[in-house]
């Protein structure tokens, strides 16, 4: 009696061939964008997602043509952050034309399908209740297509904003397996640098991409009236941190207020207030970033080097 | 999974599938040679699972819509986004955009465009509402005139041909 490995093809559904098609048109569209850099965090709420719109400013900003993936499906906010939220997805035959941020950044979110601002992600199906089960593999479609199907044109650099924790990264493998960078941002916090330590290892062993560096957010708080630098959390140096972990350290971004405010508001405040001391530190991790992806220098840059 | 019809020692093949229905999906195998059939009918785990992969049973999808998947999986969704019965090649969306858009002459520009820092502090200087609008104007336009950059004096010449 013949065996499983006896008989070819699945008896006509072709699921391989059908997940091959999937992973042509993946292809496809990512090979007009020149980079992919994914950013990611370990613990929550360590301010990622601002970092990420703020790079996403700073590198356009350089003249690159930027674009933002929100991964984070559950708790999007590029929309918000980037200004697009009250713009309408157009659905087209050869992709979804993204949402248009500020300085041409493309933005393409759970948020922009979402009926309204209190309607949470919720996929249907036979087995709802059980939904714990399978919503990793729902995700993962998801991001997928978004990736996929997204109407990116022709990009220098897409930016992946992944979601806090670290079992979502392995899945950006099989999507990216030609990912040219991570970013980890943290606190200096003893708590969130205890579960970024985590989010590095895992990058480490499952994506083949550089890890271009670690920056650290809030790292300080300025005195509205004097200026004076006063520490925020008692955690140790992410410097220190990095370089135990062996990756490079890209840079600390001061707590300000008004980086909250510009997001909230859909603009970067690196746009908005761009002589902040916050809005100068993520100008100059975004040009260590650039120097880390061998991009060429600003025109600024280039001035002052002569 | 592949059924093997043991007394013709022959791979059954798909022959119908329906569903789901109720959280079923039923697939029909018949043997090739004795024409002997059985029905597969999955359970509502099975049924998320294939449906999670995004395959279909029984044979290769039609060239999926865009976006399919998240549209069909999705419980609620905003109201111009198109169902996933529903075909996507009709452009969703704000009833101005044709508006904006032969006012422009033009389509949704497909390429991206570089903006100087001066030009875009003063887009953003354009109340949030009409932005996206005027963005893609000058965008446009620059992509017609064949300018690299989008600067301000960019931006003056758009205002001063369209008012913007």
């Amino acid at each position: 009696m013949k065996t499983y490995r006896d008989i070819v093809g699945d008896a006509g559904s072709n699921v391989q061939g059908q997940v091959g098609t999937q992973q042509r048109r993946l292809r496809a569209r990512m090979a007009k964008i020149g980079l992919k850099v994914a950013v990611l965090s370990g613990k929550g709420g360590v301010g990622k997602s601002v970092i990420v719109a703020n790079l996403a400013a700073a590198l356009a900003t350089r003249g690159m043509r930027v674009g933002v993936l929100d991964a984070d499906i559950n708790g999007p906010s590029q929309a918000k952050m980037l200004g697009v939220r009250g713009q309408r997805l157009e659905f087209r035959a050869e992709g979804v034309q993204p949402a248009w941020g500020p300085l041409g950044i493309r933005v393409l979110s759970m948020d922009l399908f979402l009926r309204s601002d209190d309607t949470p992600v919720r996929w249907s199906g036979p087995t709802e209740g059980e939904g714990y089960i399978w919503r990793g593999a729902m995700e993962a479609a998801t991001l997928r297509e978004f990736l996929a199907d997204t109407e990116w044109g022709e990009l220098d650099l897409l930016l992946l904003d992944l979601p806090p924790g670290t079992d979502r990264i392995p899945n950006l493998l099989p999507l990216l397996p030609e990912l040219h960078g991570v970013i980890i941002v943290t606190l200096p916090s003893e708590v969130s640098q205890l579960i970024v330590g985590k989010s590095v290892t895992v990058a480490k062993e499952t994506l083949k991409a550089p890890i271009l560096g670690m920056i650290e957010n809030m790292a300080a708080h300025l005195c509205c009236r004097c200026g004076a630098e006063e520490p925020l959390f008692p955690g140790q140096d992410s410097a220190r941190m990095a370089e135990r972990l062996a990756i490079p350290f890209l840079g600390r971004v001061p707590f300000d207020p008004l980086l909250t405010r510009s997001a909230d508001e859909g603009t970067p405040v690196l746009l908005s207030h761009p002589s902040t001391p916050a809005a100068k530190a993520l100008s100059q991790i975004a040009a260590r970033v650039a120097e880390a992806l061998h991009l060429p220098p600003a025109p600024l840059e280039r001035e002052e080097s002569q | 999974m592949k059924f093997l019809c043991v007394p013709c020692d022959e791979p059954m093949k798909i022959q119908e599938t329906k569903g789901p229905e109720d959280g079923s999906l039923t697939v029909v195998f018949g043997c090739p040679t004795c024409r002997r059939q059985v029905a597969l009918l999955t359970n509502p785990m099975e049924t998320q699972m294939v449906r999670s992969l995004d395959v279909k049973i029984g044979g290769p999808q039609a060239p999926s819509d865009p976006m399919r998947f998240v549209r069909s999986s999705l419980t609620s969704m905003r109201e111009e986004v198109p169902p996933a019965d529903q075909p996507t090649t009709t452009v969703a969306g704000c009833p101005f955009t044709s508006m904006a858009n032969a006012a422009f002459e033009r389509q949704s520009p497909a390429h991206g465009a570089i903006w100087t820092e001066e030009a875009a502090r003063r887009l953003i200087n354009i109340p949030g509402f009409v932005r996206s609008w005027a963005q893609k104007g000058i965008e446009e336009y620059a992509r017609e005139k064949g300018y690299q950059k989008i600067t301000a004096e960019v931006m003056d010449e758009v205002r001063d041909r369209f008012g913007m």
